[in-house]
């Protein structure tokens, strides 16, 4: 060691100096460069096929892989009358049930032994179709070939059905484990009704009713190019690529048949305290909310900070800050100021705390709920918020591969193409005044819907050293109505 | 055996191109840094690893790792105050007066064992003295709260736009980790250093009942989360991997303060800490600010020592019934070995042979033998010890121990035969592929930095993949012979509890009948309509010719038949 190179002398000086040395008493004093950032353009991404579809390609070069995503225009609000959980079947059965040319284990074999994942689904929840596809980038065309030929021509063996289907009635008898989800479930009752797509349950009737048939005509109604978006990112050469996707999807017959709407929901909740009982935990699961509004919304950024405030944002939010730092009452607390892509969003927010201090956590809720409305936020408190939301936007963009997903998706759901060119400027824009004025426009602690999973009898009687907190007092002397757990395959509630 | 020296002269070409090269860097007071410049989008993933978790615990302070983890986040003597000699007065008053709430509480337990309390929180059974020091310990809180800059630090780097601040606790390793744009590494380097040099432990009671309720959510409140806890006891005798990362419910409401200072003075020295970045940052830049703020802290010259009780060999194999809130089930482990050990990579790929679509369990339990409809398998190294666990779900109309034969007869094979060239190729292609995939976040790979770390060195990021493609055949049935016997594991199956809330119509039956009662109602959750019309129509025949003390069962039986039946032609839409 001899030879002291240039950088080790640097290196030997730095640490020579004393350590305490430049370092600010507190970090508000520290200053740091000016980062110039740019969100990537949308536009510059965008690409189109000679039949319309729209494709965003990324390359990056920088490790030897291909990621494909994909939307398709259909979705689980799609399934027939008394067949709940036909799409979800169908694009499960997609990949697991093989393709025209191999058997559904010659498929598996195949993409097992080239390492590509492959992927295809529909939630029964969802109001889209996704598939995509991982692969290394010297198997690019033969990795396409089978992606494609799943898209197109799915075998749909009867053996893999019989499986599934097996496998989501087990599955069904499970509903009412968790308190996580007869709580989703329920909530969802409460604020669409019964009957409205995403509350209609898969049951032991509706999956024993689907057919290998059925599968075959959904998959045919939605599978076409003009129904398909493409996100690609990665190894790849982009004209070859979108040569590559001529191929597949010139010669395939699509009628251009428009596909349905997702529907709107046309319910009004009934504010009032709800609660399902399940004896055997020892924590109560709790969300109070009322409907919200759809995306696109004028306010959609002030309310955004607004909800970050209340309880959006982890700990810098109120609610956390006094449910669980303050009062130790839950590991986790928060608001939610849902903007839905295709009708009103739900406002809500919510916990889990040991059983008898459920009553106190909620109040706690409420009382910030009101609050926000009443008092102006902090100056400090929107700034903490804005500048979070505005500083952490190149995280959207972390790769190609997040660059194009965010734009497959703003695209599928139809976001203005400027959206991020003026997004922090939306932000910025933002003032003490529209926080408060939001709050008491779009919040509506008078017209709650409470809804507690648990044991009912603890969570009733409360905490014996706070009596001031009880359901009672928060039903305000209405009704506190019970929710059976329904049989779990037929989804009948008792009477 | 020709094809496999071609296949293992290739494989090397393939992986040669994306070893980590990652820069290692070390301050005097022993703190080690990796640092891993890339190009991207302006950001840079921070962490640090402690190496320290639940296995350096004891009997009275389980869960101290975790819930000293979350005390990280509390603040120090800048941050999180705003007057910090009043603060740690009000702090001094408050361990004084919790001492004397202990005392209290253990006379109530004294009084417990001895049947004379039968609920520790009814406050019923409280003292005056009991009740008065509460007021005055509620009353110091509100007064300190007026002090307290609430969760400064998380504010701090919010509003800088760093992102995803969180932590993590495991049996060998606590990790804190961030994202932060890449002009504020500076801010990164600032508060970490100071809350590793001069931390508080502020709010520790309230932030205690926080880590119960952490508890409740995982364990206490999910339907399989006590007896998973159960049956990693049973499975450890005399590690202390036999307690969870979330510790004992006891010891949550029994740890104070003082232990939690104890215990931070051993483990968070610097030379027991690495730190990782990963990102858009200059290497001499990055060194500079690194060796200005964390070279303030103290080297220990007592270094962390590694844990004494090894686990001991056990003689027999263990098994747990149990009936829980879930479909029936079979969890085998058996003990194998530690992360990093020269048996682990074929272990690993043992695991990989049996999973995924084309893995073996779902070839032959699921599709061929249809006992299961789903299964699984898997190595798990931890530091000083590890284990090979094995799982499967039973299909309906079949039962765990059918599900328990068909893994064994799995695990045979590979003691009896080879497995084939193309089916052990395939898994390491499967390991290449994820040598690639595992670079693509910067986050993951710092993360994965600093875990392989924690264990046997950042380095195994590089070596360990080369380990898993020079893995033999033989490699595989020598170790399936070593590790899978039958004295060497603990079996766990779950039978499906229904609800707890009790069926009214089981009043009046004795608690056998009851337990054949609730199997029959299982079996009939599974039964189709016609399968039902059946039962019916063979019931009126049965109730004759059974014994007089049996009729009621019987009747309860038909009831339920029907009733499902209703339910069931009911349900059809």
């Amino acid at each position: 060691m001899r030879r002291i190179t240039g950088l080790s002398i640097v290196l030997l000086l730095v640490s020579l100096l004393p350590a305490q040395q430049n370092i600010p008493a507190h970090p508000d004093e520290l200053q740091f460069r000016k980062l110039d950032y740019q969100p990537p353009k949308r536009t510059e991404y965008r690409h189109e096929l000679k039949n319309g579809v729209i494709v965003y390609l990324a390359e990056d070069h920088s490790l030897p892989l291909v990621n494909v995503e994909m939307r398709i225009r259909t979705g689980s609000y799609l399934d027939p009358e008394g067949k709940r959980g036909l799409l979800n079947m169908m694009a499960n059965q997609m990949r697991a049930g093989g393709i025209k040319g191999m058997s559904a284990e010659e498929f598996d074999e195949e993409l097992a032994f080239l390492a590509a994942n492959i992927s295809s689904s529909i939630g029964n929840f969802s109001s889209t179709g996704t598939a995509s596809a991982n692969f290394l980038a010297k198997d690019t065309e033969k990795v396409m070939e089978l992606f494609f030929e799943m898209l197109r021509f799915p075998r749909f063996e009867q053996e893999r059905i019989d499986l599934f289907k097996s496998q989501v009635l087990q599955n069904l008898e499970r509903r009412n484990d968790r308190t996580s989800s007869i709580m989703s479930r329920e909530w969802d009752r409460l604020m669409r009704g019964d009957g409205f797509w995403t509350t209609k349950q898969v049951t032991r009737a509706s999956i024993e009713s689907i057919t290998r048939e059925n599968l075959i005509a959904q998959h045919e109604k939605y599978y076409r190019p003009s129904n398909f978006m493409f996100a690609i990112s990665g190894d790849f050469d982009s004209e070859k690529m979108m040569k590559l996707l001529e191929k597949y999807l010139s010669d395939w017959p699509d009628n251009g048949e428009k596909v349905p709407e997702v529907p709107k929901p046309d319910f009004v909740p009934q504010p009032g305290v709800y609660m399902v009982n399940k004896e055997d935990v020892n924590q109560g699961r709790v969300r109070l909310g009322h409907l919200g509004l759809k995306r696109g919304h004028p306010d959609e950024f002030a309310i955004n900070l607004m909800n970050d405030i209340l309880g959006g944002s982890g700990f810098t939010s109120r609610i956390v800050s006094r449910v669980r730092s303050d009062e130790g009452l839950a590991y986790s607390a928060w608001s939610r100021f849902a903007f839905s892509v295709y009708y009103e969003g739900v406002f809500s927010a919510g916990f889990q705390s040991k059983s008898p201090s459920c009553a106190q956590a909620a109040d706690i809720i409420i009382e910030e709920i009101k609050r926000i409305q009443k008092e102006p936020v902090s100056e400090e408190e929107l700034e903490t918020s804005k500048n979070y939301a505005i500083e952490v936007l190149p995280r959207y963009f972390e790769n190609a591969r997040a660059i194009v997903n965010q734009f497959l998706s703003d695209e599928y759901t139809g976001r203005p193409m400027e959206y991020w060119d003026t997004y922090r400027e939306n932000l910025r824009k933002v003032t003490l005044q529209d926080i408060q004025r939001v709050a008491q426009k779009y919040l509506h602690p008078d017209r709650l819907v409470i809804l507690a999973v648990g044991n009912v009898n603890d969570i009733l009687a409360g905490n014996p050293d706070k009596p001031e907190y009880s359901f009672k007092k928060l039903a305000g002397g209405a009704e506190i109505k019970m929710i059976p757990l329904p049989d779990p395959v037929t989804m009948i509630y008792p009477q | 055996m020709k094809n496999f020296l071609i296949i293992l002269l290739l494989i090397p070409l393939l992986l040669s191109a994306q070893e980590v090269k990652v820069e290692e860097y070390v301050l005097d007071n022993g703190m080690k840094f990796l640092l891993y410049p890339r190009e991207g989008s302006p950001n840079i993933a921070c962490g640090w690893v402690a190496r320290v978790g639940s296995v350096n615990e004891r009997p009275g302070i389980t869960g101290l790792s975790h819930l000293f983890e979350h005390m990280m986040f509390k603040g120090t003597h800048v941050i999180g105050t705003k007057d910090y000699k009043k603060d740690q007065e009000i702090i001094a008053r408050l361990d004084e007066l919790k001492d004397r709430i202990f005392a209290e509480e253990r006379e109530l337990q004294r009084r417990f064992r001895l049947g004379e309390v039968d609920d520790l929180k009814d406050p019923k059974y409280r003292s005056k003295r009991h009740n008065e020091l509460l007021a005055e310990f509620d009353e110091l809180l509100k007064k300190q709260k007026e002090l307290i800059v609430k969760d400064e630090m998380d504010r701090i780097y919010t509003r800088a736009g760093a992102s995803g601040l969180n932590a993590g606790t495991s049996e060998d390793w606590t990790i804190y980790f961030i994202n932060v744009p890449s002009n504020k590494l500076e801010l990164w380097a600032w508060l970490e250093s100071d809350r590793l040099m001069n931390p508080v432990f502020r709010e520790f009671y309230s932030e205690r009942d926080v880590v119960h309720e952490e508890r409740r959510l995982r364990v206490d409140s999910t339907p399989t989360g006590r007896f998973e806890e159960e049956f990693n006891a049973m499975f450890w005798t005399a590690s202390p991997y036999n307690w969870q990362v979330i510790g004992w419910p006891s010891d949550l409401e029994a740890i104070t303060r003082r232990e939690a200072k104890e215990y931070f003075g051993i483990n968070y020295a610097p030379n027991n800490i690495v730190a990782c970045l990963v990102g858009d940052f200059k290497i001499n830049e990055a060194k500079e600010i690194i060796n200005r703020y964390f070279s303030r802290l103290k080297r220990n010259p007592v270094e962390a020592e590694p844990v004494r009780t090894r686990e001991v060999e056990q003689l027999a194999e263990k098994r747990m019934i149990a009936w829980a809130e879930t479909n029936p089930k079979v969890v085998i482990r058996y003990h194998s070995v530690a992360d990093g050990h020269r048996d682990e990579p074929a272990l690993l790929l043992l695991g990989s042979l049996m999973n995924g679509r084309t893995g073996r369990l779902y070839k032959s339990l699921i599709l061929e033998q249809e006992v299961a409809n789903s299964a699984s398998a898997g190595q798990y190294g931890l530091k000083y010890a590890g284990y090979f666990t094995l799982s499967g779900t039973a299909k309906p109309g079949h039962t765990p121990e059918e599900v328990e034969k068909a893994l064994y007869a799995e695990i045979n094979k590979f003691k009896d035969e080879f497995v084939g060239e193309r089916e052990l190729q395939k898994v390491k292609n499967q390991w290449a592929a994820g040598n690639f995939r595992r670079l693509e976040s910067s986050f993951y790979l710092m993360f994965q930095l600093l875990i392989n770390e924690a264990y046997n060195g950042w380095e195994q990021i590089n070596e360990s993949p080369k380990k898993i493609q020079a893995v033999t055949a033989e490699d595989i049935q020598r170790v399936a012979k070593k590790y899978f016997k039958k004295e060497n594991r603990a079996v766990a199956v779950y039978y499906t509890k229904e609800g707890t809330q009790e069926d009214p119509m089981l009043a009046g039956l004795d608690e056998e009948e009851k337990q054949q009662v609730r199997q029959f109602k299982g079996m009939l959750s599974q039964a189709r309509a016609e399968q039902l019309k059946k039962m019916l129509a063979g019931f009126e025949q049965r109730a004759s010719n059974a014994p007089e003390e049996k009729k009621d069962m019987i009747k309860v039986m038909k009831k339920m038949v029907e009733d499902r039946l209703k339910a069931l032609e009911g349900g059809k839409q």
